[in-house]
């Protein structure tokens, strides 16, 4: 009875918390807003409205979700696992030149060439991902400050490539439009949305399938909550961390895949506002389960596309949405736990964790 | 050739060069108590933004630039704050204050200003530049070393300042040993969340005069995400230099200059700017490797020795 | 006289687990008291508690005849009380000057006065100890025994009166030992209180003048050096702790199962743990390993189940030598391991009690075909594991930290025990749990030794090992110092061989 207890309350907390931050960002928001002299629910209102009243906002929504929906994914799938791959930005970029010169390069019938340059763009990701997995397992480097470094290498390294060996004639930083064959078909004649869509919903419910009922997504988990119980278990731990961040890579790669294949038809140098890390808060708020991606990634979509009919209305730019992200991400990183407010229990937890350490440490 | 490299390129170099050199001597701070301080572009954004702003407001540099630094310390307390009492992950919190300053002063920006892109405050307010009494009499030296603004003068200053702290005083001390050992510190009594939260609130405050800097004096205004990742370069010359104070500034300049050189080499020689942007972080990249080799290596010498 | 140091009525528990009972320690000015018992016994908590690491639940301290309340190691220190920790508290890359100054710099003001520090260092380790020690080395070149030295110095510059050195002989070679028993001599002549805690029975009767026996959080006796000895000693620390035997028929020990041949393994500080160790187990017999705490048994097991490398020697498995195997081979070679830290190795407290049920065997056709995993019979299997090993209040969604003691150790074994293994080694398998659960524990060992398994069990309770072995052997520094059958072992005779004194007459192994 007392656990069934406990558990009922457990539940609260967990769908609880992401609401109740989201709930926070939003009045924080609406403080600065008003702070401008502007309305705040002038503004939301507007922001509600651009993200979903009537049928074009809703496709321009679902077209800025689609992003997210991968760099979402590929962040969680690692995170769940407790591998830090901050590299998805990195990663996906050079994915998304994959695809830009696969796309272009190559002749094939639209049902191969598609495949090949999302497979391209996958595997581009996967190896520029496999840099800071090997660093970690064979030199011990700590993988977050390698894919710091590695994420303005990869924006330059693609800058440098497309704005001169590789650059199309014309004014802007891009690489040849790619061909009619590469194109993933589009949707809608106001705005980009795109068969890549169905591919990240499709991408979700199979990683949701390999993380609850395979046995590598049981071992995965593992890897996340004991790293020592699956060792002696006998999973090898330095291997499947790698196998981690190729298929976190990859999965970023497949993000960059979808704007060069379906929004843009070419890598333009400066495309991505950051979706490697848009994709952090995703994977935050889904608490790095695959189908509640899929509404996290909405939410920020709907933020993104929202946004842009409320700075056209209002006086509140759409950088707004970069401050109700920072601050949802804030609060579901800090770990406030219903028990930090009942102290006597965490001191008795604590000495409890103590005791054990003392007792078992020979 | 001669267009790239003279007198002019130095001065150059020098004066691109104190925000790199504020944010590196800040997170030399952090860096030696053992935090990965990913936050200081946002620091200086925010302070950059602020100080125009007080300019804008007040016509005084030198509040101007009081207001910038307390701006940025604000804000490094709530990084300190979530990273060490709340245990947020390092690089999220990092990532998400940098989002929160860019976005934040962009909104402020079109909301106080009106602006979207670009802000220059009304009339250009100019620091005074000061000259060196015997050294500006003396040609060459008198390009080189007199002339520049306080600010400038501040960061090559701060850079045996700090060195003496780390190295001379005990709070030096006792950063360095809860950087590397807070266990053994604690054990001592040592309160290794003030530490810690110390060195957050004073690369806060060089921050702050980093940002100042951009944008009251090697430019007058203030321009979105005007920042361009100086904090992350300053990061990877902390790492590549291992911490130590001057090696440190000198790096910051090696790779300021880098920064200094890709436009000039753009300009007159046609060369992609992302070929000398990129030293930075690929340098970073090799000396974490070879030193990963070279701890691996030591490791193995270890086992060697001491097995039959 | 009054004492230097008094504890009195100390009480601590966590939550249902009572680690001090009501413990009434004292030492005297200027002696040498020694603090042993095996692990779980309370010492370490209680000497947390007087360090100001633990607050007591009840009870109180005096120092020197005044009341106090030590609130955190600050306050400690300030009571002139230093601790010595086994895993020493020192930053590497800094100085031994620096080490040892370290929050009570001297120097004006904020400015350190490095050259005071090096000229009180100097000072310091001459007078109280009459070394030479170089203030400017850097920690991390030093070795092991000069380490502790630091450690030591660090707590006199700090004006320790009492000194608590816990396991300080850990890390030692035997002429450190020696150095830093002629120190703790001398700072006991200097009026120092020493009191260190120790497993080493024998260095126990070499240095102190007093010695305190504690068992399962109380105080079993405090007694003069000089009345005891080490097998005394021996007897007292292990013990009697449950009171029952479970039927259990003669075994006809079959075929070799397992066999270690001169295995030398090091331990993580690099030191010789198991010196040269040779042993059997058999299928249809229960091998038990006797042992005091720190004399290699770790370090062994880890090895034989893959989860340490070996340095010399070979270990076979079923006549097949394991040459430092991945874990995943040794178990699926036919190993089952009961690891002695539930908590951390043997479980994943956080998931739930499906998922640990599973791990070992998910790999296997009955969870599903190829890589999928099929829950429902995952769960349906776990239901029955959890009613054939009566794991009380557990249901397969359950976390496994919703548990008890008792009953995520049964969890533990019906993971392993399922699994078809032949070579089940147990390791310390009644800890923390209570006795029903012990019995069926019990229980379930003897049955798999009837079915052909072999078991090697290691404990610190000397009765579980009488209870149930067939044959035991004792280790000792790192080797067996001998080998009884279990009908004519008697408790004394192996608590002379832990203590290290072989069977025949009184050689003592002593290097």
């Amino acid at each position: 009875m007392e656990i069934r207890k406990l558990t009922n309350k457990k539940i609260l907390i967990e769908i609880g918390r992401p609401i109740i931050t989201i709930a926070i960002a939003l009045l924080i928001g609406a403080a600065i807003i008003a702070l401008m002299g502007e309305d705040p629910v002038l503004a939301y209102s507007m922001l509600f409205k651009g993200a979903f009243k009537g049928l074009g906002n809703i496709i321009a929504t679902l077209q800025n979700t689609t992003p997210l929906l991968f760099t979402g994914l590929a962040v969680s799938f690692a995170f769940r696992s407790n591998v830090t791959n901050i590299g998805v930005e990195g990663q996906m970029l050079f994915g998304a030149l994959a695809a830009g010169i696969v796309g272009y390069y190559v002749h094939l019938p639209w049902f191969l060439h598609i495949p090949l340059a999302i497979i391209a763009a996958g595997l581009a990701g996967a190896l520029w991902a496999y840099i800071p997995a090997i660093m970690k397992a064979k030199l011990n480097v700590n993988e977050m400050v390698v894919c710091l470094m590695l994420n303005p290498i990869a924006l330059l390294i693609t800058g440098y490539l497309s704005s001169y060996p590789l650059k199309a004639p014309g004014p802007t930083n891009k690489t040849f439009d790619i061909m009619k064959t590469a194109r993933l078909p589009q949707f809608s004649n106001s705005s980009q949305f795109n068969a890549g869509f169905f591919i990240a919903i499709a991408l979700l419910l199979m990683f949701w399938y390999i993380n609850n009922h395979t046995k590598k997504g049981y071992e995965w988990k593992l890897i996340g909550q004991n790293p020592v119980f699956a060792r002696y278990g006998g999973i090898n731990v330095e291997r499947n961390v790698v196998q981690i961040f190729l298929l976190s890579g990859m999965v970023a790669g497949f993000a960059g895949a979808e704007q060069v294949l379906g929004v843009y038809g070419a890598f333009y140098n400066g495309f991505s506002p950051g979706y490697g890390f848009d994709g952090i808060a995703v994977a935050m708020l889904a608490k790095f389960n695959p189908l509640a991606v899929s509404l996290s990634a909405l939410l920020l979509g709907a933020l993104n596309s929202g946004s842009i009919v409320m700075q056209m209305m209002t006086s509140v730019t759409r950088d707004i949405v970069k401050v109700l992200q920072a601050v949802i991400v804030l609060l579901l990183a800090a770990d406030f736990t219903l028990d930090m407010f009942l102290k006597k229990r965490r001191d008795d937890a604590a000495g409890r964790k103590k005791a054990k350490l003392e007792i078992e440490k020979p | 050739m001669n267009e790239i490299l003279n007198l002019n390129l130095i001065t150059t170099i020098i004066r691109i060069s104190p925000p790199l050199a504020f944010a590196a001597l800040g997170g030399l701070l952090t860096f030696k108590a053992g935090i990965l301080n990913i936050a200081m572009d946002g620091f200086m954004l925010v302070a950059a933004f602020t100080g125009v702003a007080a300019a804008y407001f007040t016509g005084n540099l030198y509040i101007s630039v009081v207001a910038a630094v307390l701006a940025s310390m604000v804000l490094s307390a709530l990084f300190g704050y979530f990273n060490l009492k709340f245990k947020a992950n390092i690089f999220i919190a990092g990532t998400a204050i940098g989002i929160l300053a860019s976005g934040l002063t962009a909104v402020l920006l079109k909301g106080i200003f009106g602006q979207m892109g670009v802000f220059t405050a009304r009339e250009v307010l100019r620091f005074p530049q000061y000259k060196i009494p015997i050294i500006d009499s003396i040609p060459v030296l008198r390009e080189l070393f007199s002339g520049y603004t306080i600010l400038v003068y501040m960061a090559f200053i701060f850079t045996p300042i700090i060195s003496f702290v780390l190295y001379k005083t005990k709070w030096g001390l006792r950063v360095r040993a809860v950087g590397e050992s807070p266990d053994a510190a604690a054990a001592l009594g040592i309160n290794v969340f003030s530490i810690k939260m110390q060195t957050v609130i004073l690369s806060g405050l060089f921050c702050g005069l980093g940002g100042a800097y951009l944008s009251l004096d090697y430019v007058s205004l203030f321009s979105r995400d005007m920042t361009a990742d100086r904090g992350l370069i300053a990061l990877a010359a902390i790492f590549f230099a291992k911490g130590d104070p001057f090696k440190t500034v000198a790096v910051t300049m090696l790779f300021g200059s880098a920064q200094a050189l890709s436009v000039r080499m753009q300009l007159t020689a046609g060369i992609a700017p992302q070929i000398m942007q990129i030293i930075p972080y690929f340098v970073t990249m090799l000396a974490l490797v070879i030193v990963g080799i070279q701890a691996k290596r030591k490791h193995f010498n270890i086992e060697a020795t001491t097995a039959r | 006289m009054t004492e230097a140091l008094a504890m009195t009525g100390i009480v601590k528990r966590f939550g249902a687990l009572t680690a001090n009972d009501h413990v009434d320690f004292s030492a005297h000015k200027g002696e040498v008291h020694a603090l042993v018992g095996e692990n779980g016994a309370g010492k370490t908590t209680l000497m947390n508690i007087l360090y100001g690491v633990l607050t007591p639940n009840a009870g109180t301290i005096d120092i020197d005849g005044k009341r106090v309340e030590i609130t955190s190691p600050s306050v400690a220190i300030k009571l002139g009380i230093g601790m010595v920790h086994q895993h020493f508290k020192l930053v590497p890359s800094l100085s031994v000057a620096e080490n040892i100054v370290l929050g009570h710099e001297p120097g004006k003001h904020f400015l350190l006065d490095l050259a005071l520090a090096r000229k009180q260092v100097k000072e310091i380790a001459t007078k109280k100890f009459g070394i030479s020690i170089d203030p400017d080395a850097i920690v991390a070149d030093l070795p092991v025994g000069l380490q502790q030295q630091v450690e030591i110095i660090k707590m006199l510059y700090r004006e320790a009166q009492i000194l608590i050195l816990d396991e300080p002989t850990a890390v030692l070679t035997p002429q450190e030992t020696e150095e830093l028993f002629k120190t703790i001599r001398k700072l006991a002549n200097g009026g120092k209180t020493i009191i260190f805690i120790t497993h080493k029975l024998n260095e126990v009767m070499q240095v102190s003048d007093r010695v305190t026996v504690m068992r399962q959080g109380q105080l079993v006796t405090t007694i003069e050096t000089a009345q005891t000895s080490a097998v005394q000693l021996a007897e007292k620390m292990v013990g009697r702790s449950v009171l029952f035997r479970v039927e259990k028929k003669p075994s006809v020990p079959g075929k070799v199962l397992m066999e270690v041949r001169s295995l030398k393994v090091d331990s993580s500080r690099g030191i010789e743990a198991v010196c040269g160790l040779s042993m059997r187990v058999r299928a249809n017999e229960i091998v038990g390993l006797a042992g005091v705490q720190g004399n290699g048994q770790d370090e062994l097991v880890e090895a034989i189940a893959g989860l340490r490398q070996s340095r010399e020697g070979d270990i076979l498995l079923e006549g097949e030598a394991i040459h430092n195997a991945s874990p995943r081979k040794i178990r699926d070679m036919g190993t089952a391991y009961i690891p002695s830290d539930r908590t951390l190795v043997g479980l994943s407290v956080n998931d739930s009690i499906w998922e640990n049920m599973i791990l070992g065997h998910h790999a296997y056709e009955k969870f599903g075909k190829g890589g999928t995993l099929d829950k429902k019979k995952a769960n349906s299997f776990t239901q029955s594991m959890i009613e054939e090993y009566d794991i009380r209040g557990a249901s397969p969604q359950a976390p496994a930290k919703s548990l008890s003691g008792g009953n995520q150790q049964k969890v533990v074994l019906a993971r392993e025990l399922s699994r078809g293994g032949k070579l089940i080694i147990a390791d310390q398998p009644s800890r923390g749990v209570d006795i029903g659960a012990i019995e069926f524990i019990h229980r379930q060992l003897i049955a798999m030794r009837d079915l052909g398994c072999g078991v090697f069990l290691i404990s610190a309770d000397l009765d579980e090992i009488f209870s149930l072995a067939d044959r035991i052997l004792v280790i000792f520094k790192g080797r067996i110092m001998g080998e009884l059958s279990s009908s004519e072992a008697t408790i004394e005779e192996v608590g002379r061989m832990m203590a290290g004194i072989a069977r025949d007459g009184d050689k003592k192994i002593d290097e």
